[in-house]
């Protein structure tokens, strides 16, 4: 056959199928692996069920994808797991081996679907062996002991013959077959190896003893006996076992012994010479030691990520009933407590108490079942940092980070895109051209480093580069000359200040708009992304040593921390990750500048609006003393808010507003409060930019 | 998902054709909504408004954990609002924007009305800004306005138009 090694491939998947493939691909090769060399010696009923299930999988994987190689050899791999699992066919060493052969070629297969050339790698003799050990077995059942279709080891072959040669007995060749319909098939194997053994000795049994006690569900066995028996009295014997079939009796001379023993099974079904006991096959095989508990496959189900969604939405509605429980069971136990209901009231604490704990952990789980590492995200980069830098003629090494960091699929799927556009930025910006760096005296390949970890509730990702660092002058110049700031603030602006200028709008730092890094919708948008997933984004840089830009994202979008404030009877949740300082107004220094009220805080002057009139409520006010100011800040950007109430720290769960009422300016969302009345939920990045905007403005 | 009502309407003269409504009492109007597009019909409920959205919005409430839109159809058919009274209903229907609550003085009735009383709107009345009205029902006794779940709640296109006039 002519070769078709390195042809370039086309399967019917895209990148994110791909990564499925693989995992699954993976996950049931590694199973097979590990399970296929067991299977030769303990074929438990289990076991063979779940590498056919494997190799079930595998084919129904691969011919979706449309690798025929593939699905046409796992689809033997499986007709033969199936005659195992049926009891069939017995797993014999010569079965194993070309399970295992195909499993070798299975991986060689799986991966040109990463590589998209063909490996050159032919499947059909693989098949034939495959399906040739299933064409030895037949005449076990159908034309029952034409021969003996199982050898006789050495030691057994000399057992026979030294029995036969004392003349004592008579050796039989017995095969008999288990009823289709028999339940218990393996037991009745035993029952016959134990009748034989009433009338002699048993030299061999296919499948062996221990294979039959340990439950292998056979439906055919066969053996070499010596009895001191006529073969009637042989089958009768037999025949007293229930759910015999059909049984044949053959005499055995010395010669059909070594005949038996000599035979090697036809060409067909024995492809290579083996080794001939399981034992050797095993160690030689090395990787799993007989006897040694098989290895835990990690056993998973696929889940509907919407299925997950509404049982993340069904518990945050318990984590609300859970809230409100509390707060009727504080209620009641006054009244039940002046009651005399003592036990009364200790029971019903005890079980709100315990409900809550239990509705906590299921929040958790539920939570967990919806992570992902981050890696998913992370394997796209070194392709596109390779092109990238190919495009701008640079040398860039990426390394990555932490890839096992999990996150919430939902936060997984935002974040692609913003760590992509500042990774393109640090390569593209940020690092400089080979023969720039060498005049810097820094190594021509420069680096990128793109690292994620988990700090509390937040996932923290950071993309480092050993370039330049950003050109703070050039963004001085272009934030003046887009009218974005002054000319004296941005010439007062501290480095660090200025550095932050790189999130205006409309600014781009390239000398000419590459098609690398867009035209500057850079990362104004990127920031705009981030905390809409209420995350923020901070930038640091050294000139001529590098920058570094941190993305620091809640686990799940689901659910949010929140401060929860109370202004002009209406609840919001201002999101405490924006939330800088929350204080009473009498310890705060309020001043009059310029007619604008600006409340002093370390040092720094806030704006401070009401927050209800800041979101457009016009509706008539009541003014209260004694009310509250809550500091919250976008980027580097601080408003203070008046409000009425404080009411704590919560977890919210974020439902949307509805289309019809979609988007609005300044809040993101509802939640529903403990007592079943909802709350607003504040866009803190748009209300606290709007704010300052006018204030710096005014 | 959302029952267009305009796909219901059959070609008038169809003798054979009905729609099959839930006719409401808005001030002493009577208005119709195709049955289909009704989830459920609830008591006046505590309402959360928003604050800056348009006069009709009458704000949110939580209908067992799910957080839905309530439009006060009265102001936005302009027919003169009602302190909430025990007739006071909340119809839910699903539209294309997804659920909306739409507060009725009284929910009368369900019926079937024959297509041939109905008459398109144009030939009755002229008002031109009736972008909800997709019919009118002669009744024995009274009119009844079909009304079009898509015109009378605008998508967030319109919506944001409205933002963005006030944002300028």
């Amino acid at each position: 056959m002519a070769t078709t090694k390195g042809q370039p491939l086309q399967f019917d998947l895209d990148d994110d199928d791909l990564k499925l493939f693989c995992e699954e691909a993976d996950e049931q090769i590694e199973l097979l692996d590990s399970s296929l060399v067991q299977l030769e010696g303990e074929p438990d009923p289990e076991l063979v069920q779940q590498i056919f299930r494997a190799a079930h999988t595998l084919k129904g994987s691969s011919a979706t994808i449309g690798h025929k190689k593939m699905a046409s050899l796992t689809h033997a791999m499986e007709t033969v797991l199936d005659a195992v699992r049926q009891g069939r066919r017995t797993a014999t060493a010569e079965v194993v081996d070309a399970l295992l052969a195909g499993l070798d070629a299975l991986r060689v297969l799986a991966n040109e679907v990463v590589t998209r050339r063909d490996s050159g790698t032919e499947t059909s003799t693989l098949e034939a062996d495959l399906l040739a050990t299933l064409d030895a077995d037949r005449p076990e059942q159908t034309t029952a002991a034409a021969r003996p279709t199982r050898r006789l080891t050495e030691v057994q072959l000399k057992e026979a013959l030294l029995a036969l040669d004392e003349g004592s007995v008579v050796v039989y060749a017995v095969e008999l077959v288990i009823e289709a319909g028999c339940q218990l098939p393996s037991i009745r194997c035993y029952q016959a190896l134990q009748e034989l053994d009433a009338l002699g000795s048993v030299f061999a049994s296919w499948p062996d003893r221990d294979a039959v006690e340990a439950g292998a569900g056979e439906f055919a066995l066969s053996a070499v006996i010596g009895v001191n028996a006529s073969d009637e009295q042989v089958h009768a014997a037999l025949m007293s076992v229930t759910d015999v079939a059909t049984l044949t009796i053959r005499q055995m001379a010395a010669a059909d012994l070594e005949a038996s023993a000599a035979e090697t099974a036809s060409p067909v079904t024995a492809p290579a010479p083996r080794p001939q006991l399981t034992i050797v096959d095993d160690s030689a095989r090395g990787d799993t030691p007989r006897g040694a508990a098989p290895k835990k496959a990690a056993q998973s189900v696929r889940i509907d990520v919407e299925r997950l969604d509404g049982l993340m939405n069904l518990v945050g509605e318990l984590v609300i009933d859970r809230t409100r429980l509390q707060q009727i069971r504080d209620q009641l136990s006054g009244v039940l407590r002046d009651a005399n209901m003592t036990e009364l009231t200790e029971n019903f604490e005890e079980t709100t108490s315990h409900l809550a704990r239990v509705t906590d952990e299921l929040q958790e789980e539920i939570m967990r079942s919806r992570m992902l590492p981050v890696r998913s995200v992370l394997t796209r980069l070194p392709r596109l940092v390779r092109d990238v830098a190919a495009k701008c003629g640079k040398k860039v090494e990426l390394f990555t980070a932490g890839e096992e960091t999990e996150l919430d699929r939902s936060v997984i799927e935002e974040i692609s895109d913003p760590l992509v556009h500042i990774l393109r930025n640090a390569v593209d910006h940020g690092i400089e051209t080979p023969e720039e760096r060498r005049a810097a005296g820094k190594p021509e390949t420069g680096t990128v480093t793109v690292t994620a970890w988990n700090q509390e509730t937040y996932i923290y990702l950071s993309v480092k580069d050993d370039g330049k660092g950003i050109d703070t002058k050039t963004l001085r110049n272009k934030a003046v000359e887009k009218g974005l700031v002054s000319r004296e603030v941005a010439e007062a602006a501290t480095e660090d200040q200025a550095v932050q200028y790189i999130f205006f709008a409309g600014l781009s730092t390239a000398r000419q708009i590459s098609d690398v890094s867009g035209r500057g919708v850079g990362m104004d948008i990127v920031r705009t992304n981030i905390e809409r997933l209420n995350g923020q984004i901070t930038v640091h840089s050294t000139p001529g040593k590098g920058s570094e830009v941190i993305i620091q994202l809640p686990l799940t979008l689901a659910t949010t921390k929140a401060l929860m404030v109370q202004s002009n009877e209406t609840v919001y949740a201002i999101p405490l990750v924006s939330v800088t300082e929350a204080l009473a107004d009498h310890d705060a220094e309020i001043h009059s500048v310029n007619g604008r009220r600006t409340l002093r805080l370390r040092s720094r002057l806030l704006p401070v609006v009401e927050l209800a009139q800041a979101l457009g409520d016009r509706s008539p006010r009541r003014i209260d003393s004694g009310r509250f100011v809550v500091a919250a800040r976008h980027g580097d950007r601080q408003v203070a808010f008046m409000v009425d109430r404080l009411l704590g720290e919560q977890d919210v769960v974020v439902k949307s507003l509805g289309d019809i009422i979609g988007n609005r300016k300044g809040l993101t969302g509802a939640t529903i409060l403990g007592d079943g009345s909802l709350g607003l939920i504040v866009d803190t990045a748009s209300l606290v930019s709007e704010h300052a905007q006018l204030a710096a403005s005014a | 998902m959302a029952a267009r009502t305009d796909s219901v309407i059959e070609p008038a003269g169809n003798p054979a054709a009905e729609e099959h409504v839930v006719i409401f009492r808005l001030a002493d109007e009577y208005y119709a909504v195709d049955i289909q597009a009704v989830q459920e019909i609830v008591r006046m409920q505590t309402i959360t408004s928003i604050p800056g959205s348009e006069s009709w919005v009458e704000g949110i409430t939580n209908l067992r954990g799910r957080v839905v839109p309530v439009i006060d159809l009265r102001r936005r058919c302009g027919v003169t609002a009602n302190e909430p009274a025990s007739e006071t209903r909340i119809v839910v229907v699903s539209s294309s924007n997804g659920m909306v609550g739409l507060i009725v003085d009284a929910v009368s009735e369900v019926m079937r009305i024959p297509a041939d009383q109905v008459e398109l709107p144009s030939t009755i009345v002229a008002a031109a800004e009736n972008t909800y009205l997709r019919g009118i029902a002669k009744l024995e006794d009274r009119l009844v306005s079909l009304m079009d779940l898509d015109g009378v709640l605008p998508s967030e296109g319109v919506n944001e138009e409205v933002a963005a006039a006030a944002a300028a």
